[in-house]
């Protein structure tokens, strides 16, 4: 009975717990597992250091649907709205010892 | 005959080549807190133990992969050119993002030294680096420096000049992958070493088959000329197809993975963790800067206080310059009437002198502050996150928070920024940016609309041109926007650590723009002033104010003579305002003419230096389309206003009520 199911829209798609970066709050950690897009943007990302399986943490949002600020191997990098809702990552629980 | 020696530095955007750059040639190249700032590459010679080194700067990239302009600038120049080493700046308080690449440099199978770099930025986040651990993990030398204060540069020189004699051995690291990826990249060297013997020349064999896995752009299109070249490409396509059926992603993704899963692990081999990173006053700073709602505050405080101060200090200085200097040319000018004909000291004292004097208390006093505040926002590092806070206003255009970077340039000088839009990643964005970056008022705009409406009439009705010229622009970009096909790009910038700005080294920047305004500027100046003085003794200027007077006075409302300074302008657009004030006494306009003037100023064609820029950059037909547009759009504009502020009383009120 599919329809009963209440929770975030994107959680139903991907049924094992996969959100986008922008649905993570400020401070929240997750693991990259994948992203969606064409084959420049999925490069870009790549060579940016945002592959999959590494650890992001959301640093900052912007106001409304602003850019997303996140930390990737060290580094600070601003995502816009629209490249930030194309990636995909597994929520780390536990901010603190992610 | 001294030895010659030939190095490149490369590395990833905002690592501190440029200072580098500097501190080994003396030269003034323009460095800045802000990713995508040297887009051309900059040369310099060094004399260092009896060799005579050339040194290149190459542009900062994240990659060596033909995403964008200045990736092909620096890979070609490097595999093509073959300088005799590379150094490889790397960013010590990023050093896993930079090792990757390292790693691309090291599979070009250059030859390279690294210069682990602000290794002061990584004490202050908790970081050292062990280089000698990373040297053995890489195979060639580390060299730690803090490029900004000058420390280990010697060094850097002294392991150059050992790896250029020989006396150091580069024994690098060979970069492998997971087994399914190395026997394709196998497979295919093979292939690339077979069909392809003369491309082979140029670049290492390894290197081609992991670009062609990777289906890069340019080594596809450059195959695409050689007679075995389709051949080998279809091969490529199948080994790449097979590859992301396993895994499920693009190649290039699955390789980028890899590659920094190996960066990564270096990286964390070599590093140890000091302290605890304590929150620094940078982060601090940067926290209320990004801020949802106070970061627009403080955008907003910046961008108003820089224009009050550029208005409160130069109009002080250009009024106490102005009589210093009326009182040098009164003498100047009869002394040479003692001994010259007068048509001759006519020509002199109002060409000559009268272009050097207008130059120095009309345009200096202006832009000598507005380039040392924007010295002061590039080093900081403010712009990336004034680009962040307009990311999402600059979508609303079909750009992004990056544009935001080539615009601020704009109000120093648009021809740097019509380059600097180069950091847009498609043709589309660098063009749809370098169309809003004209119609940013430039220095010398700023000199018209601040020498003119600001002193004049008053610095509320200077702010109000400045905020019409944004919502002109927001509007114009939105069109455009539309208008133009193709997908807009999304935003990935890197956000740099604010930085303490050196006196230093604003001084210097500050001081290289000022003389290339100088040099540039002056002569044009001098020579616009003989030119305006001799048309004005042959009579001619009567013609061209004859017809251009339904234009200037019918349509603009403005003096006819205006339309000299308008012809001149192109040259330079101070000059429009310095040709007025030889013309005709400033303060005799009314304030509506005064607004519709700089008006006109601020919006009508670029001047000779940004079309070319333009033309560079986009072609003559692009170039043209954008001066058309402006001019258009300047006297369309300027007509509607001069109509309104005559008939609106209330608006009229509020810039003649000074």
């Amino acid at each position: 009975m599919q329809f009963r199911h209440r929770g975030k829209k994107s959680e139903i798609e991907n049924g094992n717990n996969v959100v986008s970066i922008i649905s993570l709050k400020e401070g929240e950690k997750g693991i990259v597992s994948h992203a969606v897009g064409g084959f420049g943007l999925l490069r870009r990302l790549a060579e940016m250091g945002l592959t999959p399986g590494v650890e992001v943490k959301v640093l900052r949002k912007g106001l409304f649907s602003g850019p997303v600020e996140i930390e990737v191997r060290g580094v600070a990098l601003a995502l816009g709205h629209g490249v930030a809702s194309k990636v995909f990552v597994k929520p780390l629980k536990d901010a603190s010892n992610g | 005959m001294a030895k010659q020696l030939r190095i490149a530095l490369a590395g990833n955007a905002n690592v501190g080549k440029s200072v580098l750059f500097n501190q080994l040639t003396g030269l003034n190249q323009i460095v800045g807190n802000w990713p995508g700032k040297t887009v051309e590459r900059a040369e310099g010679t060094l004399h260092y133990k009896g060799y005579k080194i050339r040194i290149i700067d190459l542009p900062g990239i994240y990659s060596l992969s033909t995403f964008s302009m200045e990736e092909i600038i620096s890979r070609d120049y490097i595999a093509v050119e073959k300088p005799d080493i590379i150094v490889n700046v790397v960013d010590a308080s990023a050093l896993e993002r930079n090792l990757y690449f390292t790693l691309q440099l090291l599979e070009l199978e250059a030859p390279i030294i690294v210069d682990l770099n602000q290794v002061d930025c990584a004490a202050k986040k908790g970081v050292r680096i062990d280089a000698e651990k990373l040297s053995i993990a890489l195979g060639v030398p580390v060299v730690p420096t803090v490029a900004i204060t000058g420390s280990g540069i010697a060094e850097l020189l002294s392991t150059v000049i050992a790896v250029a004699k020989g006396d150091k051995k580069l024994e690098p690291l060979k970069v492998s992958y997971g087994r399914e990826i190395e026997e394709k990249v196998h497979a295919l060297e093979k292939i690339v070493k077979a069909k392809l013997p003369q491309i082979c020349k140029v670049y290492p064999a390894r290197w081609v088959a992991i670009k062609l896995l990777e289906r890069d752009a340019d080594v596809t299109e450059k195959l695409k000329n050689y007679e075995n070249g389709r051949e080998v490409l279809d091969y490529a396509e199948k080994t790449a197809s097979e590859l992301e059926k396993i895994h499920g992603e693009p190649s290039p993704v699955i390789i980028a993975s890899e590659r920094y899963s190996l960066a990564s692990k270096i990286a964390k081999d070599v590093t140890e963790f000091e302290a605890p990173p304590r929150i620094s006053l940078e982060q601090k700073l940067d926290a209320v800067t990004t801020h949802k709602i106070l970061g627009y505050l403080v955008l907003a405080g910046v961008l108003a206080s820089i224009f009050t101060l550029i208005f409160a200090g130069g109009s002080l200085i250009s009024a106490g310059l102005e009589s210093l200097l009326l009182n040098f040319s009164l003498w100047v000018e009869q002394w040479f009437s003692l001994f010259l004909p007068q048509i001759v000291v006519n020509i002199f004292s109002k060409g000559v002198l009268g272009g050097i004097i207008a130059g120095i208390t009309i345009a200096l006093p202006y832009i000598v502050p507005f380039y040392i505040l924007l010295a002061l926002l590039e080093d900081s590092g403010y712009l990336p996150r004034a680009a962040f806070l307009m990311d999402n206003l600059m979508h609303k255009m079909g750009l992004h928070g990056k544009a935001f970077l080539p615009l601020m340039l704009g109000y120093g000088c648009n021809v740097p920024a019509c380059i600097g839009c180069r950091i847009m990643e498609t043709e589309r964005e660098r063009f749809l940016a370098a169309f809003v970056v004209t119609l940013i008022p430039c220095a010398a705009r700023t000199v018209v609309i601040l020498g003119l409406v600001g002193r004049y009439v008053g610095l509320h009705a200077a702010l109000a041109l400045y905020a019409f010229d944004l919502i002109l622009i927001f509007a114009l970009g939105r069109i455009a926007f539309k208008v133009l096909p193709g997908e807009p790009v999304g935003l990935i910038m890197e956000m740099p650590l604010y930085k303490r700005p050196l006196i230093k080294n604003i001084a210097l920047k500050t001081w290289s723009r000022t003389r290339d305004f100088i040099y540039i500027a002056f002569p044009i100046i001098i020579i616009g002033s003989i030119l305006l003085e001799a048309l004005r003794l042959s009579g001619f200027v009567n013609y061209i104010v004859e017809a251009s007077n339904p234009l200037m006075s019918g349509w603009l409302g403005l003096p006819a003579v205006a339309s000299i300074p308008l012809i001149f302008g192109v040259l330079r657009k101070e000059l429009t305002l310095i040709m007025l004030s030889e013309l005709i006494p400033l303060d005799s306009l009314t304030p509506v003419q005064m607004v519709v003037f700089s008006l006109v100023i601020m919006l009508y064609i670029p001047c000779v230096a940004t079309i070319a820029t333009c033309k560079r950059e986009f072609g003559w037909k692009k170039a043209l389309g954008i001066a058309l547009v402006d001019i258009a759009l300047a006297l369309f504009i300027g007509g509607i206003a001069y109509r309104i502020l005559s008939l609106n009383a209330s608006l009229s009120f509020f810039f003649l009520e000074a």
